[in-house]
């Protein structure tokens, strides 16, 4: 009997073999965009890992500046006074190699002397032995490993120019770095180790260090060793283990990557209604035969089992497939994520495809969670049906029918609850997104209501239109609600995904591109760093005051404000800041979120107060009137904020003080950047190749036009977005394929129906009308929904999760043009995924559509 | 004369076998690392490989020249090779013998000291020793530390006299001794004063110490042959309060053994009618002792009389093979110096006094037993072996 079944079953699964590989496919496709985006984001946290452990080695402790530094001094005094002798200097910064397409390295000056215990690379020179005395007395005397040398055509002896955060200066190969093992041939791939006083004057940090590393000394507590650390360190300077070292980078990468995951549970959620969706027909086509193997005495059970059974294989190759299909997409995808962190976070350079085995237990578990879950209700109305009601049809459809309101109440509660869970007044990601999921369930649910009043509200118009066979067209899919509410709320669901994401992404562009519009005044822009990450190295290069006032004094410029970013210790924390010296005509580069701009800016530029930018106020939950403590070189400042400021620049925040605060705070004229007004009608060409014969020949910078930057901004901001728009495409064809194999099956299913139709006279033509109009409708339908749930979708992430996020506030667009996209390309799917069934209702002889039973 | 660590070249090939930088070497776990005690170097270099090396650039020591103190207690820092050597045999209260070493080297990198911005970067490098001998248990602890002479990690300042690696420091009050040597390692602290009972010597000609035939293969040195010293050692977890009597070696020099050398022997003895002897002997490679090889003694007044090498004869009487390094060392040598009727035998407080650190070597306490003339003779030493670990 067993045997008998499972044949049934295999027998079923051969006989519908696109309805089968469409359920496989949309699997694969759920099941390979979460595994992609795990990977993708796995292996880049991976490689930053593994370039840290390279670079951390074995310490246990590291001292850290607040504000980037520490001064050198600490170390003395930690290695003499205190005596933990297993203690090392770093001087770390990156660089460039003045190459085109030059990766980042990172240049990583070493006291060889303290080195032993913490780093494993070793190293050689020319002749097989490196030249100590070289690479300790000889400015700019380093190492970089064989291959990378190699590949650079830089030979021991030679020397080679770096372009240090818009300096550049000139190294000189004395040795090879070797790896110790495989792992580290790639961390050491983009490394330049240097003696720590090269470092210190190459990168701009003479009289400073970035990190002290420690390891433990044996035989001394944890707590012991922080205490005797604590007691020297200065406000400006923190102790960090290196477990909390390593959670950084995943902190500050968190709602990057959360965001991420949950749009590609999107796509799973999507590729999970249509497992339901294929479940459901194979359970809603095979009614009669269930029924009559029940006759034949299966039992309940059985029957439970064999569509359960069906599904997980289904699942289960539908995973697999997805799971190979996942790496592949996170090795493409890597990039894509890899030039977002490094646009936004920090540089790392991934080389490798990290795959944790988690990763693909995580897709493989919910790929089959999701299967499963989907088809458990199918099972059970196969089970629950009685034999002799299987063998009517009408039961079924009335059945639903008398479901649907406690769906939609259902829906409604879920939707309560998920606005619920987003109203919390909480800052938690994943509460917004649990909200989000909730909210999606629940418009889900209310499709079927949702269709059935769009159908009675149609069908008078389909009737007017097309007469009798548009009224059955629109009937016709109430009375198969069974099968079109589920193909309807698939094609919905992803359509609303793409609408939601879509108006995100623009509304996200829109406000950012009006914030540009504004803040970027001046005619002409100069800027010291070229660093790849827009990120400062603490100490670093400016621009000196003799330079800027030798610019100041060109005929052309009109009005020259000068900015010097830095980074500080704000109560605590390491914040980035910039000292700004504005003309007035520069003042509109702010929008404050309240208060009088004119009485703000007073306040700042005279020196009473700060101003910070609208992401920093949210993160500390700060607000106008605040105080904020900040530790200069020189003095304590304890300032309120004066106002709050629009800036999407940086998620991390700003925080934005008068220049003569800052040279009274840390004795420090230079200028990391420059804006120029200039006087109407100066050709800017010809402006900047001035300004760059008064430049100190070895400062490199960049000058760009106001357009230029908006641009270039622009580049930077879809580039982080193209990410959003792949996994949009991908919801999108787990859609499709979705409601193609939905029509598919609605359509083949009604061979009969169709059948008694063609026999009662309609012609192949007007069938072809029938099915694409009912398609078509579905297609509208889902489409037309899709509309209130992509903006409710779209209203979620732009105010809550972007905020939650980031802390930026964004205004909401709603473009038309993405509204009426997602109708049409609803309509559209459903008519392409109609044409097939159409077609082949079309050939078919009535006589043998009737015979077929 | 003192030819410990000639590293003139020897950081040069530090790096080659992966000492400092990056060391590629077997770490022993954590828990079982012992602040210094543990081998910094896969391999320890064998001193007389080291011993050459271009002189060119650095100043060299060519004839003898007038010695100015303090200034001269200070650092030379043209000269590529300068060491601050302390010896000294000590007895504890209830007559525990220690002996101990504590060594300074400078190593000049490069000829030219560039200016330059960074508080980092220097030329000059400083390796420390510190050993004590524990003879009453037949123990022997070595440590060995690096640090470059910048950035407060280490140096030789005047006024106040201070030499120090880290927390190793030997200083004084003023420029001039009396001396106070600090240095913790491992288990083991030093505390202790030294005060000089006899003036300083300069050896060699007028301070001008030859070691080989060639004009330039010659350091400059002057040492305190006999300073009464006091203070505490601690061992086992306890103070032991000690006294007894050290030797400071000052010497600085630029170049190196020659070609045909491969090692010396080196007698520093503290004889109890007061006098003190100090003799060398430098081994060619076929283990014939080189003419160049001398000495000195001082009187109880501090009066020194140079010994050539015909004023001595150095007889072996007795061997020892390391068990760690299977290196083979004299122990055991019979030194006659006729001129003055002295018969000395001489033998190491420890067998195993051999310091395997980044350079190998031999250096340790001795007891001397002997006669002048017809009156038995006494006395306490260091002897340092260096050249036996080459095939």
């Amino acid at each position: 009997m067993k045997r008998l079944l499972w044949k049934s079953s295999l027998r079923h699964l051969q006989r519908h073999p696109l309805q089968l590989a469409l359920a496989i496919l949309g699997v694969a496709l759920g099941v390979a965009v979460v595994v992609g985006i795990d990977v993708a984001n796995g292996s880049a946290l991976r490689a930053f890992e593994l370039s840290t452990d390279t670079i951390a080695g074995r310490a246990t402790h590291q001292i850290v500046g607040l504000d980037g530094v520490i001064p050198e001094g600490l170390y003395r005094q930690l290695r003499i006074e205190l005596g933990l002798r297993r203690s090392a200097p770093v001087v770390e910064g990156h660089a460039r190699l003045l190459i085109p397409e030059s990766p980042t390295f990172s240049v990583m000056g070493v006291d060889p002397f303290a080195e032993a215990e913490f780093r494993d690379f070793t190293s050689s020179g020319a002749q097989g032995s490196l030249n100590l005395g070289m690479f300790l007395t000889e400015p700019g005397a380093s190492l970089l490993s064989h291959e990378t040398a190699t590949n650079l055509e830089i030979e021991p002896g030679d020397e080679f120019e770096i372009d240090v955060g818009g300096a550049v200066r000139t190294l000189k190969l004395v040795g090879h770095l070797r790896p110790s093992g495989e792992a580290q041939q790639t961390a050491i791939r983009d490394l330049i180790v240097v003696d720590i006083a090269t470092a210190q004057e190459s990168l701009g940090l003479v009289g400073s260090l970035t990190r002290i590393e420690v390891i433990r000394p044996p035989g001394m507590t944890e707590a012991e060793l922080e205490e005797r650390i604590t007691a020297i360190l200065p406000a400006t300077a923190a102790l960090q283990s290196r477990r909390a070292r390593a959670s950084t980078a995943e902190q500050m990468t968190r709602a990057f990557r959360l965001n991420l995951q949950a749009l590609s549970l999107l796509a799973l959620l999507c590729g999970a209604f249509l497992i339901y969706n294929t479940m459901t027909f194979a359970v809603v086509q095979r009614r009669p035969l269930l029924a009559i193997l029940r006759v034949l005495g299966t039992t309940r059970r059985e029957v439970f089992l064999l569509i359960l059974g069906e599904a997980v294989l289904i699942g289960a190759i539908g995973t697999l497939l997805g799971e190979l299909a996942g790496l592949w997409l996170g090795r493409s995808l890597i990039g894509r994520v890899t030039q977002t962190i490094n646009d936004l976070y920090f540089v790392v350079d991934v080389r490798e495809v990290a795959v944790a085995p988690w990763t693909l237990l995580k897709g493989g578990l919910l790929g089959l969670t999701a299967t499963v879950a989907a088809a458990i209700a199918p099972s059970i109305e196969a089970t629950n049906t009685e034999p002799r009601e299987a063998l009517v049809r009408s039961e079924l459809e009335s059945r639903i029918h008398r479901v649907v309101p406690a769906l939609s109440v259902l829906g409604f509660v879920l939707l309560a609850c998920g606005t619920g869970l987003i109203l919390l007044p909480s800052n938690a990601l994943w509460l917004a997104f649990a909200g989000l999921f909730a909210v999606l369930v629940g418009y889900a649910l209310l499709t079927p209501i949702a269709t059935m009043v769009l159908m009675r509200w149609l069908t008078p118009v389909a009737g007017a239109v097309s007469g009798q066979l548009g009224r059955i067209a629109t009937r016709g899919v109430v009375t198969a609600l069974s099968r079109t509410g589920i193909a309807i709320a698939a094609l919905m669901m992803a359509l609303s995904v793409t609408v939601g994401v879509d108006l995100m992404v623009r509304s996200f562009r829109g406000t950012v591109n009006r914030w540009l519009e504004y803040a970027l005044p001046a005619d002409l822009y100069l800027s010291v760093f070229t660093a790849p990450t827009r990120r400062f190295s603490p100490g670093g290069v400016t621009i000196d005051p003799a330079t800027i006032d030798t610019i100041a004094d060109l005929d052309a410029v009109s009005a020259i404000n000068l900015l010097r970013h830095f980074s500080t210790v704000v109560d605590n924390e390491s914040v980035r800041a910039v000292a700004l010296q504005l003309s007035p005509e520069s003042h509109g580069a702010f929008a404050f979120r309240q208060g009088d701009p004119t009485a703000i800016w007073r306040r700042i530029e005279a020196g009473e107060a700060v101003m910070v930018s609208e992401s920093f106020a949210y993160r500390r939950a700060l607000e106008e009137g605040d105080s904020v403590r900040i530790l200069s070189a020189n003095e304590v400042f304890e300032l309120p904020i004066a106002g709050i400021f629009y800036d999407y620049s940086t998620e991390q925040g700003l925080l934005m003080l008068d220049r003569s605060l800052y040279q009274r705070g840390w004795s420090d004229d230079g200028a990391t950047a420059l804006s120029i007004h200039t006087a109407a009608g100066t050709n800017l060409d010809e402006l900047s190749d001035l300004i760059r014969g008064r430049l100190p020949p070895d400062l490199r910078v960049r000058l760009s036009s106001n357009r230029q930057l908006r641009q270039e901004s622009m580049r930077i901001f879809d580039r982080t977005f193209v990410i959003t728009g792949v996994l949009r495409t991908l919801a999108v064809l787990v859609a499709f394929v979705g409601v193609l194999s939905a029509l598919l099956a609605l359509q083949l299913e009604r061979t009969r129906e169709l059948g008694v139709m063609r026999a009662c006279g309609l012609t192949p033509g007007q069938l072809w009308m029938l099915v694409t109009q009912q398609t078509g409708l579905m297609g509208l339908t889902a489409g037309v929904l899709s509309l209130p749930v992509g903006v409710s979708m779209a209203a979620i992430m732009v105010y809550t999760i972007n905020r939650r996020s980031f802390g930026w506030s964004l205004a909401l667009d709603l473009f038309p043009l993405t509204l009426v996209q997602a109708v049409a390309v609803g309509v559209v799917a459903a008519l392409l995924a109609g044409l097939y069934p159409a077609w082949r209702m079309a050939r078919t002889r009535p006589s043998a559509a009737l015979r077929e039973e | 004369m003192r030819w410990p660590v000639v590293w003139n070249s020897f950081l040069r090939h530090l790096l080659v076998l992966t000492v400092l930088s990056f060391v590629g070497c077997r770490t022993p776990p954590d828990d079982q690392l012992t602040d210094e005690n543990r081998p910094v170097a896969t391999a320890s270099l064998e001193l007389s490989q080291l011993l050459s090396g271009e002189a060119e650039g650095f100043r060299q020591a060519t004839e003898p020249r007038q010695f100015l103190f303090p200034e001269d207690h200070g650092p030379h820092p043209d000269f590529r090779t300068e060491w601050w050597y302390l010896t000294g045999n000590l007895t504890s209260s209830s007559g525990r013998r220690i002996g101990y070493q504590f060594t300074l080297f400078r190593n000049a990198l490069a000829t030219e000291e560039t200016p330059r911005p960074s508080q980092w970067a220097t030329r000059q490098v400083y390796m420390g020793h510190l050993a004590v001998t524990d003879v009453d248990n037949k123990r022997f602890f070595a440590f060995e530390r690096f640090a470059r002479g910048a950035a407060g990690l280490a140096g030789v300042e005047l006024e106040p006299f201070r030499a120090w690696l880290e927390d190793w420091e030997l200083s004084s009050g003023d420029s001039s001794p009396p001396f106070q040597l600090q240095a913790s390692a491992g288990e083991i602290a030093l505390d202790l004063v030294l005060v000089p009972t006899k003036p300083s010597v300069l050896q060699g000609e007028a301070g001008l110490s030859r070691k080989g035939s060639e004009p330039g293969n010659a350091s400059y040195y002057y040492a305190f042959t006999r300073l009464a010293t006091s203070g505490l050692i601690h061992l086992d977890g306890r103070d032991i309060e000690v006294q007894g009597s050290s030797w400071l070696d000052r010497e600085w020099s630029t170049s190196a053994l020659e070609p045909n050398q491969s090692g010396w022997d080196w007698f520093a003895l503290q004889l109890d009618d007061g006098t003190d002897a100090m003799v060398y002997q430098i081994r060619r490679d076929d283990g014939s002792p080189d003419p160049v090889s001398s000495g000195s003694r001082i009187g109880v007044d501090g009066a020194r009389s140079a010994l050539s090498w015909s004023d001595f004869q150095l007889e072996v009487l007795d061997w020892w093979t390391s068990p760690e390094t299977g290196v083979r060392y004299p122990s055991g040598w019979r030194l006659r110096i006729p001129g003055d009727q002295l018969d000395l035998q001489i033998e190491p407080l420890v067998r195993d006094q051999e310091l395997r650190l980044s350079v190998l070597y031999w250096e340790g306490a001795v007891q001397v037993e002997g006669t002048r003339g017809s009156t038995p003779i006494s006395g306490r030493g260091y002897v340092e072996l260096t050249g036996y670990a080459v095939p």
